[in-house]
């Protein structure tokens, strides 16, 4: 799985443009599945297993990435943007980025530090200060290379390093995306549905619908989700730690997790061996929050990779903590198909 | 324009650490470069020094180290505390990929510290340097096996080439002015000049103790640095500063020698060399103030490369104002040796 995460984190799909990993995972499940693709873009993929499952089990990941999108170019060649799902401004000031199609490159100015008041050294610029460069010095220069509605991506960087830790953008949700490529690719015990889903970084869109057309009865959102585990934090104030296994939800922002499942998914993991701990924090929201809404109901778990710095282009997570929700998910939908 | 040589050199020059007091691989690839032109030697500071001729000439300088970080503690977990080498901004650090020249190079994030764990009216603030970490993935054990206080830290970063040649890169801050003086050597090579000298100074960012031993040591009865100003952009007013494919910006100030200002300014006029004035109304905040009060005084000019977001790892320069630097620098050197380009 991790030369597919590094393939995976690479490529650039902001939300509403992840037809590259789109295609990327089609070109991975193809012959192992049956699947097609809705009017949104989401992948549906139906994967038989051993026996038949008494219950219809959804996984979902979501293949679209946080970044911008170019709104406008000024009069000196530097294009204004918008972000696209929340990414704090601090994380990319002063980085490279890459601007539309053709992946060209930009980076995001700032006014020197020389030039600011002493008491305001430490002072973000507002939202609207904002501008990335790609070397132009006329708005007609600028226009020849880019338009406005084009994406902008965090720079890809994949780094292996430390104790066994990723780093990279994207890894939100490109490691949950690899975690379902790699169990439509195995033997599975029960039948079962996948969903890649588009536009969960703008508000859970592309998973409403998914889970309409797979109408399941029981789900499991695939995610990453805030390690706040740094010096000095200490106990609950990390949420969740890295190399401590997959996370299980009570509660986040956007879902009250079924309590019956959140138990099951922890017992699951404790009988089979496999490392989980859960999150400390009621924060944060995914795609749970919109697939156990759907129709009738669904009852649904997150299971999340703990992982530093989401939303940045520098995301953190140990490798390990995805086998583990790897191990977990699996063990978890052969027990949700017969429960 | 040619530029290939000047990208050349940038882009070699660029690719190394050498915060200052620690300019190490850097200042060994400089001076690696300068020795096809002159005799080197690295002094009891750091700065790369060279000589070409006897007796009394020009002293070229420019500043090799960068600003960075330094390791002040090992923490629980791998982290690392930290403060600044230089002016670093901490507004252009959160989350930052980082390497840690401990008894190896490591890979570090600059922690983003999640709103739960940020102080009180943080709000819209960066990460203050005191509260500022690295993670470096390794265990207490592992990363105190490799890295210890005092270790220095790089900010990571390509060498871009944007839209019409323009490059981003780390520490085009000063090695755009170490490439232009390399290339000023390189435009007078095969010809007769006066005694140059050359020094790539050190600790030019943490207050110019290099620049200072440098010209101490040096015969020459004047000076020229090189370093990078701030080229246009939003908060940087065109009506103050020069822009990018500004050419050479010939420093005017108090502390600079008024007729080697104008001199330039004349050499670029008649030889077709692009340049424009850049005023201060003090000293320069560059190497030139050290240089300037060394002995008996040294009749000092200023020649500066325009460049944008200063002090980030994105810092964008045009590669034609280095060669215009370059190309000036050597003709003022070709006149005072009575010849001509």
């Amino acid at each position: 799985m991790l030369e597919m995460i590094k393939e995976l984190c690479s490529l650039r799909g902001i939300s509403g443009r992840e037809s590259e990993v789109r295609d990327y995972v089609i070109s991975k499940i193809d012959g192992y599945c049956d699947y097609s693709v809705d009017p949104l873009g989401n992948i549906i993929a139906f994967k038989k297993g051993k026996n038949r499952a008494e219950n219809k089990v959804m996984i979902d990941a979501h293949m679209d990435e946080v970044g911008f999108i170019v709104t406008g170019v000024d009069s000196d060649g530097l294009l204004k943007f918008s972000n696209v799902g929340g990414v704090d401004t601090a994380v990319f000031l002063g980085r490279s980025v890459t601007v539309g199609e053709n992946a060209l490159p930009g980076v995001v100015g700032i006014k020197p530090i020389h030039l600011v008041d002493k008491s305001g050294e430490n002072d973000l610029p507002q939202k609207d200060e904002l501008y990335i460069d790609i070397g132009a010095l006329s708005r007609e220069e600028a226009l020849k290379a880019v338009q406005p509605g084009d994406e902008v991506c965090f720079e890809a960087d994949f780094e292996q390093f430390g104790d066994g830790f990723i780093c990279s953008k994207a890894i939100d949700d490109r490691a949950g995306c690899a975690i379902l490529i790699d169990l439509i690719r195995s033997e599975l015990e029960y039948d079962c549905v996948f969903s890649f889903s588009v536009q969960e970084e703008i508000g859970t869109r592309g998973a409403a619908a998914s889970a309409f057309t797979a109408a399941p009865d029981y789900a499991i959102a695939v995610e990453t989700t805030t390690a706040a585990d740094i010096y000095p934090a200490e106990d609950e104030e990390r949420v969740c730690v890295c190399s401590e296994g997959a996370v299980i939800s009570f509660m986040d922002r956007a879902t009250v997790y079924n309590p019956e499942l959140y138990r099951l998914a922890l017992d699951t993991a404790k009988e089979n061996g496999i490392k989980a701990q859960t999150k400390t924090r009621v924060a944060g929201g995914n795609n749970a929050g919109a697939i156990h809404k759907s129709r009738g109901g669904v009852k649904t778990v997150a299971v999340s990779v703990p992982t530093r710095y989401l939303h940045s282009p520098s995301c953190v997570c140990k490798y390990e903590d995805v086998e583990s929700c790897r191990a977990l998910i699996e063990a978890l939908a052969a027990v949700m198909a017969q429960c | 324009m040619d530029v290939s040589h000047v990208r050349s050199i940038l882009e070699t020059l660029c690719s190394k650490g050498g915060v200052s007091g620690l300019e190490s691989d850097a200042a060994e690839e400089a001076a690696n470069m300068l020795k096809k032109y002159m005799p080197v030697r690295r002094d009891n500071l750091g700065s790369v020094t060279g000589k070409k001729g006897e007796g009394a000439g020009v002293l070229l300088d420019a500043h090799i180290d960068r600003i960075g970080l330094i390791v002040t503690a090992v923490k629980k977990g791998g982290f690392l505390k930290v403060a600044k080498v230089g002016g670093a901004d901490a507004r252009v650090l959160t989350g930052a990929k980082v390497t840690v020249h401990g008894k190896k190079d490591v890979f570090g994030v600059i922690s983003c510290v999640p709103p739960h764990l940020a102080k009180k009216d943080s709000e819209n603030k960066a990460t203050a340097f005191e509260d500022m970490t690295v993670d470096t993935g390794l265990t207490f054990e592992q990363a105190s096996e490799i890295i210890s206080p005092g270790d220095r830290i790089t900010v990571n970063g390509s060498f871009l080439e944007l839209l019409g040649g323009k490059i981003a890169s780390p520490c085009v801050d000063d090695r755009a002015g170490v490439a232009a003086v390399l290339r000023c050597l390189e435009l007078l090579e095969g010809k007769e000049t006066c005694p140059i000298e050359v020094v790539f100074s050190s600790q030019e960012e943490t207050g110019g103790s290099g620049a200072l031993a440098g010209a101490f040591a040096s015969e020459a009865d004047t000076a020229i640095g090189v370093d990078v100003t701030f080229a246009s952009a939003p908060g940087v007013s065109k009506d103050i500063y020069g822009s990018l494919g500004d050419g050479a910006l010939v420093g005017f100030a108090p502390s600079l020698d008024y007729e080697m200002s104008k001199e330039l300014m004349r050499i670029a006029a008649e030889n077709g060399i692009k340049a424009k004035p850049e005023v201060m109304g003090g000293r320069t905040g560059t190497d030139c103030d050290e240089i300037q009060t060394s002995r008996g005084g040294i009749k000092t000019a200023l020649i500066s490369i325009p460049i944008r977001n200063m002090h980030t790892s994105v810092e964008v320069c045009a590669l034609e104002d280095i060669e215009e630097t370059a190309r000036l620098m050597a003709q003022y050197i070709l006149e005072r040796s009575g010849g001509n380009a």
